[in-house]
């Protein structure tokens, strides 16, 4: 059952570790800002691109200023990374813009895939409010985009659809900023599970399917 | 919808077989369906509402604008409902502001009432066996609810405690008068004769809910479960202070003591395990070596782990802290109870404040808590034979009754001993028929 | 009694640690006009045995009393002190004029029961004759049990007051009562106005209410047009509503934080996940403070930031 031998590392570790620089806690300051948190990057990326099939994926730093203030004398030392990314189908459509989509007959499916922002975190990592308003305030909207896809008899329905997301993104109608919250289980011997939650930026009433 | 979700969560029931409904009390009910109670259904529980449909979100629509008016409506009727008393059986209590008193002495005797009064110094004794928070009294008590409320004194009057005195004021089954010492009448206060003024509601509450050790959460659970049709009473962890601090300072000292022969025989147990006279685990297998002729004897060999037996009552603890405390004592409807004498309590129940107590109690409060309560082992036959159904009653069990803001939640804790049931012992073909509980929010 | 005006600000009674409302009209115009729910904590006369439908008092969290408060709705009466220092200086005018008033209620709902009795008596005797005239002798199940917990017999009149028609349909015969024996019901009043003045005399109004951290962030969901609930049942805070909780299910399941106090992400994800199980979104939120030092003062309500999450399912 037990065996003496090591397993060989399995693809996922050999690419943390190959990323991951063991830097004693007292240089990893500034000046390696870049790589914070960099095993848990990858491996948050790792699991988006493999397991959930997401296609390109980067990665960003968020200078983030902690929330809106500048003389913060708590500011953040730690730089936030984001990942974004292509999921392979629609995540999140706000119950309103069902609604929109639905009277209209259009299907999610006939909608261009968008790029998401992905928080990766891990468990037992603390938060406060300040630092995920900063992570909020600190990436843009998403991006937008126009039909590039062949879309036959829903051209024009889908024209409309554009027009009106960008007035509802204004007007937050159909939620502001959202960001897929990504937790990584390693604590107490955890499996490396990753969880995704969907975060959003003010009070947006729940999806009810 | 999410109405099925909301309800999920509810009053634990309690003799280990759980099962999850739909508890209509859990959420805001629309009062229009209130007008589906039919009065005609005798018994309480012939006809439950139907939950009422409700929407996801307001939108424009006239029709949700009228529903929501007729909701407003149907729920301001209902509360509008007078709380009125039919000459003929109208029952009639008398606020006593100074607690049990003796009955004026007769009406004409004018000049015997200063020396009347001194006997009220010591009121219990003088009057009968009346608990001191009592303070209604009810000359005429022709109810029902007198079979599990209230105490008689030595003129058949009957004496309420607040929460009862309240609670029957409340669903319209008591008419208190204000004595006339409180309602301009000048007169003493140990007087306590009907005023014939009628307490409202709102007097009602501002002179009962805070007295005697009563605050709003205890009134809570109490009338919520009396609704149900529990009998409740008070339990002696009532009074915070009183009961414990004389009895603290010898327990604790005893403590001590106690808590150092338990340890000493705990270590004493553990030292035998590990070092067994013929064996050494140091240097051999930990069931040690030698010829084993069963798997249990190999098992029983291999508990090494020391393990607390709640049967075994080596360490009392600490007494129980308020909130952590029995206050009440609950007897289900079926359980023939008689005041004089009553039975031992189908159910303990400590009330606790979520606004004050914020967290979880900690191990040894709750350890505390349960040290109060007798020993309740799964001793029923039907238990005897499901292992999952000893394992859920546990030991000693007591029932949390958390309270924000008039919403209560109970929570059933009890002290699992899983080091008492020997799984290795188990037959192997029990364990198929063996209860499994369906996994559950509790 | 929805044109009742109200005389502002209401009266909150404090007893006991709790913020009650006595007043049916204030709990009505409270919801319609200020969305403020409370708690209905009190046992319906007319069917005292169930939790399912509860009555008055209405229990109010401190923070919707504050709220009242601050927005000059209403105002924290010490209600022990009140009653007591209120009725003992009662006049004998007072009271004979209280109770001739209380007379007249009551012979007033005596007359109601009374005739309500003869009219049901009579439709009863009709169906009676009818099912008999029907056919098989199957027993007219109408004769009405009465109330199992021996609840006055009196207590299942309805209201003296408004909407009859629908009051006749809820209440049925209790046969068991009959002739009138005395001429007026004993009543037992809702609230203490009159013989008590409305309005508090200022040596009994207390202090606005004290209230937890999360009131910022209570006081912003209600700007927003929120109803707020206790949240304990469902291991949060508060239950926002999107509209009046009689007729909508709540869209969040509530928990404030300060600023910089720390999170832990699997309270976010626990509390995610809680509500996406019940189809509710899990909010959370808390005051912005733009400096450190602003820590335990209580931020403005104006400044609250939210944020919702849910499961993403994947």
């Amino acid at each position: 059952m037990t065996t003496t031998t090591p397993p060989t590392p399995s693809a996922l570790t050999t690419l943390i570790t190959s990323i991951t620089t063991p830097t004693p806690p007292e240089t990893q300051q500034k000046s390696s800002q870049s790589q914070q948190h960099p095993a848990l990057t990858h491996q948050v990326l790792h699991n988006l691109q493999h397991q959930h099939l997401w296609t390109s994926l980067q990665i960003h730093q968020l200078q983030a200023p902690s929330s809106t203030s500048s003389n913060d004398t708590t500011a953040d030392p730690n730089p936030i990374t984001l990942i974004s990314g292509i999921p392979p189908h629609r995540l999140y459509t706000h119950p309103d813009e069902q609604l929109y989509l639905l009277e209209r007959g259009l299907r999610e499916e006939d909608l261009e895939l968008e790029r998401m922002f992905v928080l990766p975190t891990v468990q037992g990592q603390t938060w406060s409010l300040r630092r995920l308003a900063g992570v909020f305030d600190g990436f843009p909207l998403q991006e937008e985009f126009f039909l590039n896809k062949h879309s036959g008899s829903k051209t024009d329905k889908l024209r409309e659809y554009y027009r009106y997301r960008e007035k509802a993104r204004a007007t937050r109608e159909w939620g502001g900023k959202r960001l897929l919250l990504a937790m990584v289980d390693r604590q107490m011997g955890g499996d490396s599970t990753v969880v995704y939650y969907v975060v959003q930026d003010g009070a947006v009433k729940p999806r009810q399917n | 919808m999410a109405d099925t979700d909301e309800a999920a969560i509810h009053m634990p029931s309690q003799d280990g077989s759980a099962h999850i409904e739909v508890d209509l009390s859990d959420e805001t009910q629309d009062f229009r369906m209130l007008s589906n109670i039919s009065f005609l259904s005798d018994g309480s529980q012939a006809s439950i509402p139907k939950r009422g449909e409700k929407d996801f979100e307001p939108n424009p629509t006239l029709y949700q604008a009228d529903v929501l008016s007729a909701s407003r409506q149907a729920m301001h009727n209902a509360l509008s409902y007078p709380r009125i008393h039919h000459p003929k059986n109208q029952i009639v209590g008398v606020y006593a502001p100074i607690g049990p008193v003796a009955p004026p002495p007769t009406t004409s005797n004018l000049e015997s009432i200063t020396e009347e009064t001194q006997p009220t110094e010591s009121p219990s004794k003088a009057i009968g066996n009346v608990h001191p928070d009592a303070c209604v009294y009810v000359a005429n008590p022709k109810s029902n609810l007198f079979k599990t409320m209230g105490q008689a004194d030595r003129w058949n009057r009957i004496w309420l405690l607040p929460e009862e005195a309240l609670f029957m004021l409340e669903r319209g089954s008591l008419n208190i008068h204000w004595p006339r010492s409180e309602v301009g009448y000048d007169e003493d206060e140990h007087s306590v004769e009907d005023s014939e003024i009628p307490m409202s509601l709102q007097a009602a509450y501002a002179a009962f809910a805070s007295r005697g050790g009563l605050n709003s959460e205890r009134f809570s659970v109490y009338t919520g479960l009396r609704r149900l049709g529990y009998t409740v009473t008070r339990a002696p962890g009532w009074d915070d202070e009183a009961e414990e601090a004389s009895s603290n300072e010898p327990q604790a000292s005893e403590n001590i003591r106690q808590q150092g022969a338990g340890l000493a025989g705990i270590y004493s147990r553990f030292m035998k395990w590990l070092c067994p006279p013929s064996s050494n685990t140091a240097l051999g297998p930990v069931a040690g070596v030698g010829f084993h002729r069963s798997y249990d004897d190999i098992y029983s060999k291999l508990s090494i782990i020391p393990w607390y037996d709640p049967t075994a009552n080596l360490n009392p603890g600490s007494p129980a802290q308020a909130p952590y405390r029995v206050v009440f004592h609950v007897y289900k409807p079926s359980t023939p109870f008689k005041k004089s004498a009553p039975p031992a309590p189908d159910f303990r129940i400590a009330v606790v404040n979520a606004r004050a107590h914020t967290s979880f109690p900690t191990l040894s409060q709750l350890g505390a808590l349960l040290e109060s309560t007798p020993l309740d082992p799964p001793s029923s036959e039907k238990m005897s034979r499901q292992l999952y159904m000893r394992l859920r009653h546990g030991y000693r069990n007591v029932i949390l009754a958390v309270v924000d803001e008039g919403v209560v939640s109970y929570l059933r804790i009890s002290e699992a001993a899983f080091g008492k049931e020997k799984l290795y012992k188990q037959k192997a073909v029990a364990n198929k028929t063996q209860y499994r509980p369906k996994p559950k929010g509790r | 009694m929805e044109s009742d005006p109200i005389l502002l600000p209401i009266p909150i009674s404090y007893i006991a640690g709790s913020y009650f409302l006595f007043s049916i009209d204030a709990v009505t115009y409270l919801r319609r006009e200020h969305h403020i729910c409370g708690v209905l904590s009190g046992t319906l006369p007319q069917i005292p045995q169930q939790n399912v439908f509860l009555g008055l008092p209405l229990k109010l969290m401190p923070e919707e009393a504050r709220l009242l408060v601050e927005k000059g709705v209403a105002c924290i009466v010490d209600e022990v002190n009140a009653q007591r220092a209120g009725m003992r200086a009662l006049a004998a005018d007072d009271r004979r004029k209280y109770l001739r008033e209380l007379e007249a209620q009551g012979a007033h709902a005596m007359r109601l029961q009374t005739s309500r009795k003869e009219l049901q008596r009579e439709e009863a005797l009709r169906k009676v004759q009818a099912k008999k005239a029907a056919a098989a002798a199957k027993k007219a199940g109408a004769d009405a049990a009465p109330d199992a917990a021996g609840a006055t017999a009196g207590s299942d009149e309805p209201a003296a007051t408004e909407n009859p028609s629908r009051r006749a349909s809820t209440t049925t015969t209790n046969s068991e009562i009959h002739a009138p024996y005395g001429t007026t019901m004993g009543i037992t009043p809702a609230t203490s106005h009159p013989p008590l003045p409305y309005s508090p005399a200022t040596s009994t109004t207390l202090p606005p209410p004290a209230v937890p951290p999360s009131y910022p962030l209570f006081a912003h969901l209600h700007a927003d047009g929120y109803y707020l609930s206790p949240g304990l049942r469902f291991g949060c805070q508060y239950l926002a509503y999107p509209g009046d909780p009689l007729r909508f299910h709540s869209h969040f399941l509530v928990v404030a934080a300060d600023w910089d106090e720390e999170l832990d992400l699997m309270a976010l994800v626990a509390g995610g996940r809680l509500g996406t199980g019940v189809k509710k979104g899990f909010l959370i939120g808390g005051a912005e403070h733009t400096r450190a030092d602003d820590a335990g003062i209580m931020g403005e309500p104006e400044s609250v930031r939210t944020f919702s999450v849910e499961w993403a399912g994947m």
